[in-house]
């Protein structure tokens, strides 16, 4: 089953001579009780594919899917009760609340429903995240490492379909890096949560179960059981066609 | 050294393309700015082309006056506008005539007359006077020009001026009652025009011939307020005066007809234009320092927000004083445009107003409107003054930049709530409270009072970010259980910059606090009032005439007589007035029958006894008596305004001043020295077994006789006598409205910089799950929480200032202090209503937020 997926997707910026297809027709299904990445160039359409996919933004046209639920038919409102039960996010950075402590940011989306959280599951997270000795710090006493750490809980906390994760170590120093790609993989492996997440680095799409690779906003390679070296193979394959001229204008205009 | 234009002009251009591109930023300030300079400005302008209008009315009406003759003796009391004068001999007429020079002499007579109206209703006599008088027949001495109709020739005809008559539905060949105050029946026969207006002012005015006038307005026939001379052409008035001084005898000086209107003059733009102007211009006062407050902020804000950038032109080579300097151009930029706006807008507010009073049945003196450079200058220069003003502290520390803050994130600030300040503001208060309590308690010191007062203010603004945290922090603590997060997050917010949230609330404060200063003002005097009625009236009704203030017509002397012949009435006794000088300072008296007094009025204990004063004897209230050491024996001397000089003995000394006054002589004593003789209350009380309501009915009907004035009963005489205050306190609500208006266009435009500055955070919260609505009452009940606590601090500083300003403005010790909690709770409800209202727009726009570019917003 998947818990998220797009269908010929498309998404353009601008008009006229400044338009840009950020999507031009993608078609990608993330399943679930699985952790994918997503890579491809700069530019080539990584976050507006999960900003669409996640209900954060709308399609030009295709469609985007959570569970059974299709996204385009959905107002403000339940677009946005959507993201709070059913989808968890983790960002580059500023994550979090800088007036809410540790705990209070953990459980904000169910906060803001109204309804009770989960204690037990939430104390498991704390614990998984190792950070039961902060729970009333406020971020701006945390490390990089520690509020994304602190933002992966949050994400996690309302047991959603799918957290959507862009670039979430960009920001952090590889050890670091490393914590916060461990506590995704084991919300896969050992909690069975699903996990969609952008990045650059091939050491981090080694942490997935599964890699998507996008170029220009299109589609154009998948990669199951990826390893760090596999996946900076392909990269640099995908760079040299470049290079020679095998790919099209990064930006592709739209000339009608 | 080189020439400065390089670098300064390198700092002019960066604060222009910064107001350039924060437009919005600066929206609230001018809007504050140019609301309080527009007030400013239409107050002055109006008030120089109402002087200059009623200038030009007396000097043409009274254009033809050379000479007035008059005593040379008078007596002021204070609080009364004109002083009081003997009459003048109209014997002195022919050997007027006879003086070489002189064209025309004519005998002037000026007294009060309530003209009543078709209705039966008096016309007028809400404040303005309502003047009666001969009519003078020769044109060049009578300021009032008949336009219809003819003079009065017979007795029991009249003029009246063509504004009174309207008002009161009368016309030509109409009759109708004249109280001057014994009811005179008129038959108008002529309709008069003054200075080419349909009256003077809204005063009223009424032309009888000499005989009625001399009979009604003055003490004895033969004799007249004044007399005016009109020069041949050819002679001076300063000759012509000077000519007239060697024939008049001693006591009756001559001075030019220039000089007594002039006087004149000073009596309406003295008394009602200069106390008009002054109250307007505090009020634009107050409303500027408002909007000082709330630019200070702005302005504060909007350098925390450019650190970055401030630092990062630091980094790149700029000195602190460009950066210093930019900051402040960018204020004196916003100021300049919007002082002009708002002296644009003022000279049109004037104009307006122009257009609008007549239409409203207010003649505005027709004319150019005025706009002098004092006009001009002023409201510019305070308007530029209030910007640069509050842009100095935030530019300095604009200056003070470290270059290094460019690479800093920058933390939340919590500067505001230091101990030092928090120390320094309880000292101050501590101060400034014992000052206010010294001066207020015990013999008032006003200067102690005031002084302690403004400490007290200052320590407010001090404390101001301390006592932020800890009100935000309890009048949030509900808000967190009520809304869940919603609330909670607001209360965070208003939390999170005290410094910011204290200034935000500071200008909401002080324009609060004025209002509860008033409304406890007010309800005190209220409270006095009736607290003296209540005392001091042991009667059973009061025949008032209608009306208060100068304008007030008075009663029938023979009224109380006709009362008291009444069956169901035991006594009614009349209460007249009198002026005299006791030490060289005018002073009321109350002219009655101290007998009787003593029946309708509590006069608390009594020293001595108030029978028997007859000619020579009077009654002291303790106070003054304490004041002047008298007692039962002592003799005083008293200085009528016919220059007489009279030793009284004080025979009693009572404990209540009340509705008696303080000096209490008999008819007999007061005769000789009357002028227009007229009762200012008859008290009544009624024989045992008389029903109230039939009572009341029959004074009523014996009063019909007599121009119809009011009967009252006790709870009614109180509340007409404390009419005015709530007269008072409409206008005073109306004109703090503009205040707490900029107060709150601070409060908004603070919460839509906030807004801006944290629109990552907004976005947040939306990826995460708030709603459009949760957000949008987020930042509302963060603007309530602001409002909620400047209003708070406003009412308990305007109530203890109200108390500070009754105890210290009552020598007596009679004042009642009273806190009226139905007007606060509307104060306060409107407050945070009004919070509701400063949230709605940054509120609108926070939640109309893009989610995708918050998040990449840097
Ligand atoms: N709001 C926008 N307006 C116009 N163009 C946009 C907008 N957002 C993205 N684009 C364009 O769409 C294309 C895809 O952008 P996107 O942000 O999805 O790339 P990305 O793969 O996430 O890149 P990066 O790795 O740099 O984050 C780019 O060419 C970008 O310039
Ligand atoms: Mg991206």
């Amino acid at each position: 089953m998947t818990a998220a997926r797009v269908v010929d997707a498309v998404k353009t910026y601008g008009t006229g001579d400044a338009r840009v297809r950020a999507l031009d027709g993608v078609t990608v299904g993330f399943p679930g009780g699985r952790f994918t990445a997503i890579m491809g160039p700069s530019g080539s359409g990584k976050s507006t594919l999960m900003h669409c996919a996640a209900g954060l933004d709308t399609l030009t046209s295709g469609t985007a899917w959570i569970g059974d639920t299709e996204l385009g038919a959905l107002g403000d409102r339940q677009l946005t009760l959507l993201r709070r039960q059913r989808v968890g996010f983790v960002f580059q950075s500023f994550n979090l609340l800088p007036t809410l402590t540790v705990a209070e940011n953990i459980t904000l989306p169910q906060d803001l429903a109204g309804t009770g959280t989960d204690r037990e599951w939430v104390d498991a997270l704390i614990d998984v995240v190792g950070l039961g000795d902060r729970l009333r710090h406020r971020p701006s006493e945390l490390s990089g490492g520690q509020q994304q750490r602190v933002a992966v809980a949050r994400a996690l906390a309302g047991r959603p379909e799918v957290v959507f994760a862009d670039e979430p170590t960009g920001n952090l120093d590889s050890r670091s890096g490393e914590e916060v790609l461990r506590l995704l993989g084991r919300a896969v492996h050992d909690m069975g949560r699903t996990v969609v997440m952008v990045t650059h680095d091939p050491v981090a799409a080694a942490h997935a179960d599964e890699v998507v690779f996008l170029a220009d906003g299109r589609l154009v390679d998948t990669m199951a059981d990826p390893t760090a070296e596999k996946v900076l193979d392909r990269m640099k394959a995908f760079d040299s066609s470049r290079d020679t001229g095998r790919g099209t204008a990064p930006r592709q205009r739209v000339t009608s | 050294m080189s020439a400065p234009t390089g670098p300064a002009r390198a700092s002019l251009r960066l604060s222009l393309s910064s107001l350039r591109a924060h437009k919005r930023r600066f929206a609230g300030t001018f809007l504050a700015v140019f609301l309080g300079v527009a007030f400013l400005a239409g107050t002055m302008v109006m008030g120089d082309t109402l002087r200059a209008s009623f200038d030009t009315l007396f000097a043409n009406a009274n254009s033809g006056t050379a000479v007035v003759v008059r005593s040379a003796d008078v007596v002021t009391v204070p609080g009364e506008g004109q002083g009081t004068r003997e009459p003048v001999d109209t014997a002195l007429v022919t050997r007027l005539r006879s003086v070489p020079g002189v064209a025309a002499v004519a005998p002037a007579i000026e007294g009060a007359g309530q003209l009543v109206g078709r209705d039966g209703e008096p016309v007028g006599g809400q404040g303005p006077p309502t003047l009666a008088g001969n009519w003078i027949d020769d044109a060049g001495l009578n300021p009032y020009v008949l336009a219809e109709g003819r003079a009065p020739r017979t007795s029991g005809e009249a003029v009246v001026n063509r504004a009174a008559a309207e008002k009161g539905g009368l016309g030509l060949g109409d009759t109708t009652v004249l109280r001057t105050p014994d009811p005179l029946r008129v038959t108008i026969v002529g309709l008069v025009t003054f200075g080419g207006e349909d009256g003077m002012g809204q005063s009223t005015f009424t032309g009888l011939t000499r005989a009625d006038a001399e009979r009604r307005l003055m003490p004895a026939p033969g004799r007249a307020s004044t007399i005016k001379v009109r020069a041949d052409s050819g002679v001076g008035q300063e000759e012509l005066a000077r000519r007239v001084a060697g024939v008049v005898p001693h006591g009756v000086e001559a001075v030019t007809g220039q000089q007594a209107a002039d006087e004149n003059l000073d009596q309406v733009s003295g008394r009602f234009l200069s106390l008009f102007t002054t109250l307007l211009t505090v009020f634009a006062g107050i409303a500027l320092l408002v909007a000082t407050f709330s630019i200070h902020n702005t302005f504060a804000i909007v350098v925390a927000q450019r650190t970055r950038e401030n630092a990062l032109l630091r980094a790149l080579g700029a000195s602190r004083r460009q950066v210093l300097g930019s900051t402040l151009a960018e204020a004196v930029a916003v100021g300049l445009a919007a002082s002009a706006a708002g002296l644009l807008g003022g000279i049109g507010i004037a104009a307006g107003l122009q257009a609008l009073f007549p239409a409203v049945g207010f003649p505005f003196p027709e004319g150019e409107l005025v706009v002098g450079a004092t006009a001009m200058a002023v409201p510019l220069g305070v308007g530029l003054l209030v910007c640069a003003g509050s842009a100095v502290l935030p530019a300095v520390r604009a200056g003070r930049t470290a270059p290094l803050a460019a690479l800093r994130e920058t933390a939340v600030d919590h500067s505001g709530a230091s101990r030092g300040r928090a120390l320094l503001g309880a000292v101050l208060a501590a101060a400034g409270a014992a000052a206010t309590v010294a001066g207020a308690a015990g013999t008032p010191q006003v200067w102690l009072t005031s002084a302690g007062a403004a400490l007290v203010v200052v320590a407010f603004v001090v404390l101001g970010p301390v006592a932020s945290s800890y009100a935000v922090r309890v009048l949030g603590a509900p808000l967190a259980r009520l809304r869940g997060v919603t609330g909670a997050l607001a209360r965070r917010n208003a939390l999170r910059s005290p410094k910011r949230t204290a200034a935000t609330a500071t200008a909401l404060m002080i324009g609060v606090a004025v209002v509860s200063l008033f409304t406890v003002f007010g309800a005190s005097l209220k409270a006095t009032m009736d607290r003296t009625v209540d005392r001091s009236f042991a009667g059973d009704v009061a025949v008032t005439a209608s009306g208060f203030g100068a304008g007030a017509g008075g009663l029938s002397p023979k009224l109380a007589p006709a009362v008291g012949r009444l069956p169901e009435v035991a006594t009614a006794v009349g209460l007249g007035k009198g002026v005299a000088e006791v030490d060289g300072g005018g002073r009321q008296l109350t002219v009655t029958d101290p007998v009787a007094l003593t029946r309708v009025l509590d006069l608390g204990a009594v020293d001595g006894s108030l029978s028997g004063l007859g000619r020579d004897g009077i009654a002291v209230s303790r106070q003054e008596a304490d004041k002047h050491h008298w007692a039962p024996g002592s003799t005083m001397v008293l200085a009528f305004a016919d220059g007489a000089r009279r030793r009284f003995t004080v025979r009693a000394v009572y404990q209540e001043a009340g509705l008696g006054g303080d000096y209490i002589v008999t008819r007999t004593a007061w005769e000789p020295h009357k002028v227009q003789d007229s009762d200012a209350l008859v008290a009544v009380a009624f024989k045992d077994g008389v029903a109230p309501d039939d009572g009341r009915a029959a004074v009523q009907e014996a009063a019909r006789g007599y121009g119809n004035p009011e009967v009252q009963t006790r709870q009614e005489y109180a509340e007409s006598a404390a009419s005015g205050v709530d007269i008072m306190l409409t206008l005073v609500y109306a004109l703090l409205a503009l205040a707490v208006l900029i107060a709150l266009l601070g409060i908004a435009n603070t919460l839509t910089l906030s807004v801006h500055e944290r629109t990552r955070e907004l976005g947040l919260l939306r990826a995460v799950g708030q709603t459009r609505s949760q957000l949008r009452s987020m930042v509302r009940w963060e603007s309530v929480l602001v409002a909620a606590f400047g209003t708070a601090g406003g009412l308990a500083l305007g109530a203890f200032l109200g108390w500070a300003l009754v105890k210290a403005s009552d020598s007596a010790g009679t004042s009642a202090f009273a806190v009226p909690p139905g007007r606060l709770a509307v104060v306060l409800l409107v407050g945070l209503v009004a919070g509701v209202l400063a949230g709605w727009r940054p509120a609108r726009r926070a939640a109309r937020l893009d989610v995708l570019r918050a998040i990449a917003a840097e």
